[in-house]
């Protein structure tokens, strides 16, 4: 029988199930092809600085990398890809080239080379996560990651400066969106009616970028106007990520905490209300006590 | 004689027509020039001609330091400097000439992924085998890269290519690749085409794209370059299709220039 998996990710916010591209290809590909995957977040643990995210572990083999993830799941007999042509699983190896080439170095800037975004999204979300003292390193390891990458790929010898390969970066990225969004046209998928490898790929990269609330990004504004593409992220998110993610169901809890707390008040209030009428200063004017705004019958549908 | 400084003049002067002085600058052919650059020019070779451009090719041992970005190969035409496939196909598209005008939206995106395919695995694993495997980096890379400066400047000038080259193959994680891993993904990238191409002529059937102006440059350039190992010509030659692929190429656009 197959043994139990279990994903080692960066946790979700921004109603998303992971902040993180890479985890995000690889929660999206698991539930689109059916894989039982145990998620524990690496959030909060040392794991933040030592752990190669995403990792998927398997009895006694781990597995690193989204590309090496899938194909791993595939062997695994958790295939989204079964019913592909060689021709489209061609396409999928080529759009996702596409994808790594020209839109993933412009995402990396977004989220950690631009200085506003990085310091009132990027940073402070990804320090929270990590415990002192590593909330002061984990962020800046990651930028700096992401400073060589783009350097090294798509800086031009010999000055290597980050300004000169900016507006490249940009103008490739809005450009592989555009395409992307031709190809997808007004399907729900890339190919046929169930998603695969390529729209985990798309989605994972995208939707970060789609949901996260940035001061300043021209590549955001970009993204908004394609509308097939929004609804592609929407769609996913609506069919394989519900019951809400995680995340949601701490906010649930909070709310529950909140209305606990309001019911308390109200009733001291109420307590309070009812003692001040009867003393003999005051006359009671309106006599209809209200029901109890939050009482647990009334507040839980049928 | 040229200006080596041309690239300062870099203002877009669309309307003037192309010039039978159009020059392209590689490095050296015999004894300089390594695999990867060797099917970069040949690519943009092959592109100009399917677009019917004359272009001399110059062979200079300093070609990739007088590149604007350091990249090989570059053309000079007029007073304008380009280098790389990308920006000289949208030049030429400045100018007038182009091979994808005939494509719809969708086509257009399918000719740039499979470009990018290409990117992302051929020429990285090119990269890989000519600087990350010990026994072609010592015999072949750096010898072959230095040999126009006299040492210690050719020692100095390999190993601190060597040394680039390695950083960015950490940066995109294939730094632990090892060398039969890189051949499988030689596999699936010419697996990926040869599905892709079918029994077509080229790409988008009847008529040339620069996607076939880079396949070609890149497989027929493995194909005739001898390594100290056969394997990533073998990997290629298990594709029938693309073998008669190339040779379409060569005899439409290179024999009868060769005459």
């Amino acid at each position: 029988m197959a043994t139990a998996m279990e994903l080692r990710c960066w946790g979700g916010d921004w109603g998303l199930p992971s902040v993180h591209a890479e985890s995000l290809i690889v929660l999206a590909y698991a539930n689109f092809s059916g894989a039982k995957v145990t998620v524990s977040p690496i959030d909060w643990t040392w794991k933040t600085l030592t752990a190669t995210v995403p990792e998927l572990l398997c009895g006694d083999s781990a597995v690193q990398e989204p590309k090496q993830i899938l194909n791993f799941l595939r062997k695994q007999r958790f295939n989204a890809d079964y019913e592909l042509s060689a021709r489209e699983g061609a396409d999928t190896m080529a759009y996702i080239a596409l994808i790594e080439e020209k839109l993933r170095p412009a995402l990396l800037h977004t989220f950690w080379l631009d200085a506003e975004n990085y310091a009132s999204v990027t940073r402070p979300w990804f320090a929270s996560r990590s415990p002192f003292p590593l909330n002061f390193v984990v962020p800046s390891r990651h930028a700096n990651a992401a400073l060589s990458r783009i350097l090294l790929t798509k800086g031009e010898a010999p000055l290597h400066r980050i300004t000169e390969v900016e507006g490249k970066i940009y103008s490739d990225a809005k450009e592989c969106l555009n395409l992307l969004s031709y190809r997808l046209g007004s399907a729900n998928y890339f190919f046929g009616s169930s998603p695969t490898s390529l729209d985990a790929f798309v989605f994972g990269f995208v939707a970060p970028l789609y949901k996260s609330s940035l001061p300043s990004s021209s590549l955001q504004s970009h993204l908004r106007h394609l509308d097939n593409i929004t609804r592609f992220c929407d769609n996913i998110l609506a069919l394989y990520f519900s019951p809400p993610p995680p995340v949601q169901e701490t906010m649930d809890a909070n709310l529950q905490k909140l209305t606990q707390l309001v019911n308390k008040e109200s009733n001291l209030i109420e307590k309070m209300d009812d003692n001040l009428r009867s003393s003999p200063q005051h006359k009671p004017h309106r006599p209809d006590p209200k029901p109890s705004l939050a009482s647990e019958k009334s507040s839980t549908p049928a | 004689g040229h200006c080596v400084c041309a690239y300062l003049f870099l203002t877009l002067t669309a309307a003037e027509p192309w010039p039978e002085t159009a020059t392209l600058y590689q490095p050296l052919k015999e004894d300089q020039i390594l695999l990867s650059d060797c099917a970069s020019s040949l690519a943009v070779q092959a592109y100009l001609r399917m677009c019917g451009l004359p272009v001399r090719v110059a062979c200079k041992a300093n070609a990739e330091f007088m590149s604007p970005s350091g990249k090989i190969p570059f053309i000079q035409v007029g007073n304008q400097v380009v280098s790389e496939l990308g920006p000289i196909v949208q030049f030429t598209k400045a100018k007038g000439h182009s091979l994808s005008e005939g494509l719809d939206d969708v086509q257009r995106a399918e000719m740039k992924a499979y470009m990018e395919l290409l990117n992302n695995m051929l020429l990285t694993a090119e990269l890989y085998i000519q600087w990350c495997d010990d026994a072609t980096a010592a015999e072949i890379s750096r010898p072959r890269y230095s040999s126009p400066y006299s040492w210690p400047l050719s020692t100095l000038l390999a190993y601190q290519k060597q040394w680039e080259v390695r950083r960015k193959m950490n940066a995109i994680g294939w730094g632990g690749k090892s060398l039969e891993q890189v051949y499988e993904d030689v596999s699936q990238c010419c697996q990926a085409l040869s599905q892709r191409l079918g029994t077509q002529p080229y790409f988008f059937n009847k008529q040339p794209t620069e996607l076939d102006a880079l396949v070609f440059g890149h497989l027929f350039t493995i194909l005739t370059t001898r390594l100290t190992s056969t394997e990533l010509a073998e990997r290629i030659k298990s594709y029938s299709n693309l073998l008669s692929f190339c040779r379409r190429i060569e005899q439409t656009y290179f024999e009868d220039k060769g005459s």
